[in-house]
């Protein structure tokens, strides 16, 4: 038997939330990626979930190119990126360990909800449950993507963190509008920028760690004499 | 096509064929000179378009960008600075990679950024739709966090990293805030919309309730690019890291583009009901701003960290102006852009001076700096004068003018923002007394530096166009600050 779609809405919903978790909790840089290319997997059924009940052909075109940006093509790169780097896992946190943070969006959660539930309410949507539920899993998913972007220090783990945030911002678009095509593919390509520089920035720490590493010995008697602002090239 | 349209394709075209012709040429002078060419194309046309066309006016269709004079005098000032960068730059860079601060490799990478992140800003300008507005000012952000990391300190790429992370993450909040405005026009007129003169004209039906969420979500956004508290951390390490020139376009253009979407959407709130409740959170964002960044910059030991963080207190004050919303706080508002852009880019590029003669612009390693560098030693002078508001200088009038309308919402706030300026103007005087009377008999340790006139001429000419506004406002200037305050639709 086949679903309804409103039903299916709310079981992708409530996955998506879990991989939410996972990324929060998750300490292995491998498998976040992988649970983020999950998670873009499942807001891209969602879209063309949409797409069946609306026939809106931007929800099909915009799954398609989430399938292709999100799912395959950035985690493929990070994925790249990761080995090169040689970093497996997390260790050190920021402010909250991962317990904590679930804990606190747990909190969020619940406040998204209240905050939410008067202003949808004031739009006229013919399903303001649905609707309401979507919103609130979507900034959620925000404030949880936020919370693995201040907690964790691997600029990797931040990257996921951001791209969370977004597949947030893009669950809240898809319950409450249809955006212009346009500014979709525009957002995608702000995405794949930013991640492009932040992985490549994470490369040049990397490397200037190892210099600094190689360096410290024969020149640990300069580096005391050395103004702290010098470069050390 | 109209000529308007021309023009504003020809800043695209200029714009790719410059940067293009930047990453083909291999001589530093010709990358050089060809990002000076770019800003005086720019500022020609803009120019031409505000001498010969009716504005405002729509460009390229009726959906994506809208001219109107407060674009214009953005884009004036941005070129304006751009140029003196450009120029600034050929020796700076020049001396960055013989003392082996910059790779010779990273010269095209530089001059194209640079290129590129004031084409961005111009069409950051330009944008009429919020939703291609937010996308640009990311544009920015990656444009400017390229030309931060250019320099080989593995500093730099933390300060790029943060820079980046606490920008695009609050930005993200600021699209939710567009996907509500969004989805309360499509309610109200049948097609959502996110072009700002659309909005304007029908922003009295928006709903006050969901309009107030929506501002507290985009201002979170804006707010971190102009970096206000609480969501400043980036912008004190950011600009002192990144290399002189650039800390002056980032401070003095970069920095203005979140408070600037911050003033469109305010004017689109302030036709509904939650405007009372939004002026409040702006003079206390502003207020608190304000307050944190002068108790910071007292115990500051770092010059542009220092001046980092007059940026912060600059912007706050400009949060207070907004919040407090009359025609001619408005007036001073849009006039701050100005004064602060010109006066806080003199202040970094004389900084890049005292940088390159000690290597660093910590206190303790800047002495005898009359001796060495005595043109930067009266330029921080002048410039610090200038900054903290002394009389004679732009900043001066403006501060002025905000002051006596804060006046209007209570008195108190007018005494908090005097102290805060007292705090600010002794962080100020403490660490230039501090830093030119530190004198050592001995200067053989540290190697001359020479200052080419190309380093000096963009410094005098911005000291020299803040202090001639303070004494002399023309005619010209208060019509087009008229009109754009018009425009903006404040009363």
């Amino acid at each position: 038997m086949i679903l309804p779609t409103e039903q299916l809405t709310q079981i992708l919903m409530v996955m998506v939330l879990a991989t939410a978790a996972i990324i929060i909790m998750k300490r292995d840089i491998r498998s976040l990626i992988k649970t983020y290319a999950f998670q873009s997997l499942l807001v891209a059924v969602m879209a063309l979930v949409f797409y069946i009940e609306t026939g809106a052909v931007t929800l099909l075109l915009l799954a398609v190119v989430f399938i292709i940006s999100k799912v395959w093509i950035i985690p493929h790169f990070m994925g790249k990126v990761q080995q090169k780097l040689n970093i497996k896992r997390d260790i050190k946190f920021h402010f909250l360990s991962p317990i904590t943070a679930l804990i606190v969006s747990l909190f969020i959660l619940l406040f998204v909800y209240l905050a939410f539930t008067p202003l949808i309410a004031e739009l006229n949507r013919f399903n303001s449950t649905l609707f309401t539920l979507g919103a609130t899993v979507g900034v959620s998913i925000v404030f949880m993507g936020m919370i693995v972007i201040f907690t964790r220090k691997q600029t990797l783990t931040n990257v996921v963190g951001y791209l969370t945030m977004e597949n947030g911002v893009v669950l809240f678009s898809l319950f409450l509008t249809e955006l212009p095509m346009l500014i979709e593919i525009l957002i995608i390509i702000d995405l794949i920028m930013l991640t492009l520089i932040a992985t490549v920035l994470a490369f040049g720490i990397d490397s200037t760690i190892e210099e600094f590493h190689a360096r410290l010995n024969p020149f640990s008697r300069e580096q005391q004499t050395k103004k702290p602002e010098e470069t050390t090239q | 096509m109209n000529s308007l349209d021309i023009i504003l394709a020809l800043y695209a075209v200029l714009g790719a064929a410059i940067t293009v012709a930047t990453c083909l040429s291999k001589s530093h002078k010709t990358q050089n000179t060809l990002s000076m060419i770019l800003p005086v194309c720019y500022l020609a046309l803009t120019l031409y378009i505000l001498m010969a066309t009716q504005l405002p006016a729509y460009g390229l269709g009726s959906d994506y960008f809208l001219i109107d004079h407060l674009s214009i005098y953005e884009i004036l000032i941005a070129a304006t600075l751009f140029l003196l960068a450009a120029v600034y730059s050929r020796q700076y860079v020049k001396d960055s990679i013989f003392i082996h601060e910059m790779d010779e490799s990273n010269l095209r990478l530089y001059y194209a950024a640079f290129n590129m992140l004031l084409m961005a800003v111009v069409y950051v300008f330009l944008a009429d739709n919020l939703a291609l507005f937010w996308i640009l000012a990311e544009l920015t952000t990656a444009f400017s966090a390229i030309l931060i990391v250019i320099l080989n300190a593995p500093k730099n790429i933390g300060a790029a990293l943060k820079y980046i992370f606490i920008t695009s993450t609050c930005m993200l909040f600021a699209f939710i805030g567009l996907i509500l405005i969004f989805t309360l026009t499509e309610d109200l007129i049948g097609v959502g919309t996110l072009n700002w003169s659309m909005l304007m004209s029908v922003a009295g039906g928006l709903s006050p309730g969901i309009m107030f969420a929506a501002f507290i979500f985009t201002f979170v956004g804006f707010a971190a690019k102009s970096g206000i508290v609480p969501f400043h951390a980036w912008l004190p390490t950011a600009y002192s890291k990144a290399p002189g020139p650039i800390s002056a376009i980032l401070s003095g253009t970069v920095t203005t583009i979140g408070v600037y979407g911050i003033l469109r959407m305010y004017t689109i709130v302030a036709q509904t009901a939650a405007i009372g409740k939004i002026q409040i959170l702006l003079i206390a964002f502003g207020v608190i701003s304000m307050i944190i960044a002068a108790l910071t910059m007292l115990r500051e030991p770092n010059l542009k960290k220092l001046i980092g963080y007059s940026s912060i207190e600059h912007m706050g004050f400009v949060l207070v102006g907004l919040g407090i919303g009359t025609s001619v706080a408005m007036f001073w508002v849009v006039f701050y852009f100005l004064a602060h852009a010109f006066t806080k880019s003199s202040l970094f590029l004389s900084a890049g001076i005292i940088k390159h003669q000690y290597g660093s612009v910590r206190l303790e390693y800047i002495k005898n700096v009359f001796q060495l560098q005595s043109f930067a030693g009266w330029s921080l002078i002048l410039g610090a004068f200038s900054i903290i508001g002394m009389p004679v200088s732009a900043i001066f009038l403006a501060k002025l003018g905000i002051l006596a309308q804060s006046t209007l919402v209570s008195p108190v706030l007018t005494v908090v923002l005097l102290t805060v300026f007292l705090f600010a103007a002794a962080a100020f005087g403490v660490f230039m007394i501090k830093m030119l009377s530190r004198k050592e008999d001995s200067t053989a340790d540290v190697p001359y530096f020479h200052v080419g006139w190309g380093m000096k001429i963009p410094i005098a000419i911005l000291l020299a166009i803040v202090f001639v506004l303070g004494l002399f406002f023309p005619e010209q200037l208060t019509t087009l600050l008229n009109t754009i305050v018009s425009e903006l639709g404040v009363t």
